[in-house]
Parts: C-alpha cells; structure tokens; sequence
C-alpha cells in the first residue's frame, strides 16, 4: 500500500475516490489510478537546468574553407580564381545587351540565342585578359534547389558554347541566381519568359586589363 | 441474474482489469497506409495558452482531443506556476504516463515538453514539440536570412545577418546548420554552430556549391557542386574533407536528402529524354535507379521520413505545387497537400511545408495521415524551405 502512503502525502493530489468497501477495491486502488496523482519529481526543459537562457544566436566572423579535393579534369571544370570577383562598374554593351533566354524548365540553347553567343566570343577573343561570370535565373515555376540546380545548368550552356567557339573556360566562371532575382515581376508567361535567362558579367581582374577599379 | 452470480461476474470483470492494468494494453491501430490512427483522448484541467498549445501539438502526434465519451484516454493536469500533467486509461483508470510537473523556460516551452512525453507514451513514437524548424526567410529585394523557431514558427530568431541571399537549411544535429550562402560571392556552403556563432567554409569552388543536405548520423554531408562543369551530387565530411563525386552526368543534379540509415541518397535529375525525375544511389557511389512517381511529374525537393517508409516531394501539376509522398522505390503515390518542399517532423507523421506565390510564401504544418494542416505565424515577407531538426 505504498501508493496510498505516497498519495496521502502529495500536495497536489485531488482525492476524488468513492468509497470502496471491498478488499479487491482497495487493491484495485493500490495499483493505481482513479485519483489524480501528483507530479513525480519535475522535468527540467533541455537548457534551462541551472537558470541558463538560450542565448541569441551570435555570429562569428567567416573563415575560409580549406582546399579539399582535386579539381576535375575534362573540359569543362571551372576556374578558382575568379568565384568572388566583383562586378567591373563598366560593363560593355555587348554583354549587357545580349542575354540569353531560355524556354521553360530547359537548358538548351536556342538557334534564336546563337547570334547572341557569336558577339560575346567574339568580344572575349578580341583581349585574352577578359573574365566574365555567366549568371543563370529561373522563373518562379519550380522549386528553389530545383531552380537553383537549373539556372547552373543554364548558365553552364552558354559557357559550354563560347569554348565550343574558342573562347578559354578558364575566362568564364557561372553562378546560379535560381528564383530570388526576377527581372520582370508577375505570375505570367511574359513575365516568365524575361526571367528565364543568363546573364553575361565583366569580372574586375586585380591588375588585369579588364580592371578599371582593382581592388 | 442470481445474486451469487453476479458477484461472481463481479469478480471476474475486477480481475480482469487488475490483469490489464497488469500489462499496460494500448491499442494503436493502424490505417491502410500503414500510419496510426489518430489515438482519442480526453484532455482536461488545462486553460488558455496552454491548453492550446497541448491540443495543438498532440493533433500533429497522432493524439486528437475528442469528447469525453468518445475519449479513450484521459489527459489531466494544470497550469498554474508551473505545467503539470499525465495521462490515464478512462477504463482501467491505470496510469499510461503518471502525471508529470515542468520546469524552466515558460509555461509554453513546457507545454511543449508535456505535449511530447503525453504523445510518446501513447503512440511510441517520438515527440516533435520540443525540436526547432530552420528555414529562409525574404527580408528585402536580393536578400534572405535564416530564421530558426519553435516548430510552430513561435519564438523565431535570426541566425544569419547578411543581407545576402542564402538558402537551404540543413541541421546537424541540433546546434548546427549547414546553409548555401552567396556571402563570399559565388554561392558556397557553410557549416554555423548555433551556440558559437562559428561559421566556416565547408565548400567554396568555382561555379556554384548549393543544397547542403547533412546525413542523418551527421558523419557526411550530400551536396550539389558544378565545379566539374555541370551540377553534379557530392558528398564530403562535415569539414568538407574527403570530396567525393556521386553522379557525372550532364543533367542538372539537385536536393539530395539520405535515407534514415546513412546508405542511400535521393536525389532529383533527368531520365535520358529529359524527363525530371527521383533518383536514389548508393551514398558510396555507384549506379543510380530512378524512383517512378506516376501521376507527380517534376517530383524535387524529396525528404525521406526518419522511419524509412516514405519519401515526401513536391510535383508541379499545371502550374500548382503539390506535395505527395511515395514508398523508397516509388510506383505509387499519395497526394497529401498542395504546397512545397516538405520536411518530415521526427515522428514520420507531421511534415511542415511551405505555400503561396513567390514573394509571399509561408509555412505550414501537416498530419499526413488525417491532412490536417494549420498555418505558421509569418516572420516578415515570405519563408521557406523550412527543415525540422530531427
């Protein structure tokens, strides 16, 4: 009969029992249950066991990841030393106005966007101290990753092209803008097919020709 | 009824539920999909936000609050200084979980606490009140932060301030995160210790390192790198060390996430005639298999249930995304609700989900087996890919 001894003794207990008269209903008790039973000691949460509060999230400085794996032979691996260029403020007009477009959930590069492709070759062959970043975007249909995944591919297609027609792989880095940078806001065909796109970017190059601003 | 035999019937019938209470029956039937059925209980004693809460935190752990005629369990307790509560058979009246107090944090946070050990007492299943959601955050044109909170978008805060665009949140386990940040410029991804602040560079190449998916026993790490020339699945440890490539094709590789037992990844790319579809592969290499999900075309953004049972994905139906899941080797699915890029809670139960127009997006909670979803409390524009900490 612990248990009675124990509930007799429990600040929050709430006796509600009926009166049993039998020895069966007594036991019946003793294992346990019909009266409310007070809290079997207290559960600290995780965290909070010795008065300590969850701080607000700090955010430590950036270190630089280490040089892991080995680049990847075949043509088409790209360049390291161009990931983090910034913008040149003077950009040609023959990159501005030449983005690619691309149809919807596709990668390929249309015949209508070839031409488009030819001058920009022709732009990087004219100075080999050029380097350009191909930034591919998606329209809204999709999901993010998925978007993300396609506007690489996108952007790879350009790039895969301008070394098909001589330009170095070792001029053009690609990023993926996926979905976050529409051009032409809306949930329409017309806004999505100016979304659907690559973008063709002069890199400042420390030094290089390309540089009016080196850092 | 002679008097002599009823009290033998008498006897019988206390004897019998002396042996019940003996061996502890819960009765936890299953439907045709294999999930439990939403176990009825009766909860009392409770008031305000608290009450709320418990309710609402049982409903996506399988315990529904019924009636108390239809209850088949009892759930009492209080909420004065302090959360207390347990959990009784209404018939045998033995205890299924004895009544517990809470500690700590606010009464909410225990409510939290309360709500998981009433759940996991009845359903056996791990609680998921108490595990955090990471998931981005629109906080102005061109930039996203991540945000974690409560599994119920409650008490959110930042994690990154960087104004840049960022995107896929991973846990490992629960005090770090792996994201894909455009910080450095080319977007590359990070490992943040929640506590610290620490936060490095794990994969940072040429072209674009995206949708970081950490594996469940937190030893590797599945990524999407196009520094080959095309975006391909990769896998490194946690440091980034040991880069190893899964996939060479020259289809665009995307979301990976891992089954439960670290072996298999799931992946979304194109079958040759350029059908987007699932895939699974050996996480040490080796061919890949696609997943058939007849009826969900574009299936992406996939997320293995922590049982193993099922794969969530989103499919894009005419211009609508719709959330399905589907056994590990596909071939039949089950639409479960319209929305995007699902993440299971630890249960295999609940999934949390995002909805609406870009721009707009927010996150929403789902029973999967009843399709009871409820909205989360929106943190400034739009929120997504939202990822539960299992």
């Amino acid at each position: 009969m612990g248990t009675l001894k124990m509930l007799s003794t429990t600040q929050q207990m709430h006796m509600k029992c009926t009166k049993f008269v039998s020895l069966l209903a007594l036991l019946v008790i003793a294992v346990g249950t019909g009266c409310k039973r007070g809290p079997q000691g207290t559960t600290p949460l995780p965290g909070y066991g010795k008065g300590s509060v969850p701080s607000d999230r700090p955010q430590g400085p950036l270190e630089p990841g280490p040089k892991v794996g080995e680049d990847l032979t075949g043509g088409g691996a790209l360049p390291e030393n161009l990931k983090d260029l910034l913008a040149d403020p003077n950009q040609p007009a023959v990159l501005r106005d030449n983005t690619v477009f691309f149809a919807y959930d596709s990668a390929d590069i249309r015949p209508s966007e070839t031409s488009k492709l030819d001058a920009i070759a022709s732009y990087m062959k004219s100075s080999g101290n050029k380097a350009i970043r191909i930034e591919g975007h998606c329209d809204e249909r999709g999901t993010e990753e998925y978007n993300r995944a396609l506007g690489e591919r996108r952007a790879l297609a350009a790039r895969e092209y301008l070394v098909r027609v001589g330009v170095s792989g070792a001029q053009i880095d690609t990023r993926t803008m996926g979905e976050d940078n529409p051009v032409v806001p809306g949930h329409t065909e017309a806004a999505w097919s100016k979304n659907r796109r690559d973008e063709f970017i002069l890199l400042q190059l420390p030094g290089g020709v390309g540089a009016t601003n080196p850092q | 009824m002679t008097k002599p035999l009823t009290f033998i019937v008498s006897l019988f019938l206390a004897l019998s539920a002396f042996a019940a209470e003996e061996r502890i029956v819960i009765e936890r039937p299953l439907d045709d999909l294999g999930f439990l059925k939403p176990i009825p209980v009766s909860i009392s004693g409770f008031s305000g936000e608290v009450d709320s809460v418990l309710k609402n935190d049982l409903l996506f752990m399988g315990v529904v609050n019924v009636p108390l005629e239809q209850a088949k369990y009892l759930v009492t307790g209080s909420n004065g200084s302090q959360v207390e509560g347990g959990v009784t058979d209404k018939v045998t009246k033995h205890p299924v979980m004895p009544r517990k107090a809470y500690t700590g944090g606010s009464l909410r946070l225990q409510t939290h606490a309360l709500a998981d050990d009433i759940a996991q007492a009845l359903t056996q299943l791990p609680g998921i009140a108490q595990r955090k959601i990471a998931f981005k955050t629109h906080t102005g044109p061109g930039a996203k932060e991540i945000y974690i909170a409560d599994y119920d978008g409650h008490g959110a805060k930042p994690v990154t301030q960087d104004r840049v665009n960022v995107t896929a949140p991973s846990w490992l386990g629960r005090d770090t995160l792996y994201y894909s940040s455009y910080k450095l410029g080319n977007a590359a991804i990070f490992s943040h210790a929640l506590k610290t602040g620490q936060r490095r560079a794990i994969a940072r190449y040429g072209g674009s390192s995206i949708s970081p998916a950490v594996s469940p026993d937190g030893s590797k790490v599945a990524m999407i790198l196009s520094k080959g020339g095309s975006p391909d699945l990769y896998v490194s440890d946690p440091e980034g060390g040991n880069l190893r490539q899964l996939t060479t094709t020259r289809e665009a590789e995307s979301s990976p996430c891992w089954s439960p037992d670290g072996r298999t990844i799931c992946y979304t790319s194109r079958e040759r005639g350029g059908r987007a579809s699932l895939f699974r592969i050996s996480a040490s290499g080796g061919g890949a298999t696609p997943i058939p999900t007849p009826g969900a075309p574009i299936p992406s953004e996939p997320d293995w249930s922590p049982n193993g049972k099922w794969i969530a994905f989103t499919s894009l139906i005419g211009g609508t995304f719709r959330i399905f899941i589907t056994p590990p080797d596909g071939g039949r699915v089950y639409e479960v609700a319209e929305g995007e890029d699902p993440s299971w809670a630890p249960n295999s139960r609940a999934l949390i989900f995002c909805k609406g127009p870009d721009g707009g997006k927010r996150l929403s909670l789902l029973d999967v087996p009843t399709k009871q979803t409820k909205d989360v409390p929106r943190v400034l524009e739009s929120n997504s890919q939202p990822g539960w900490a299992r």
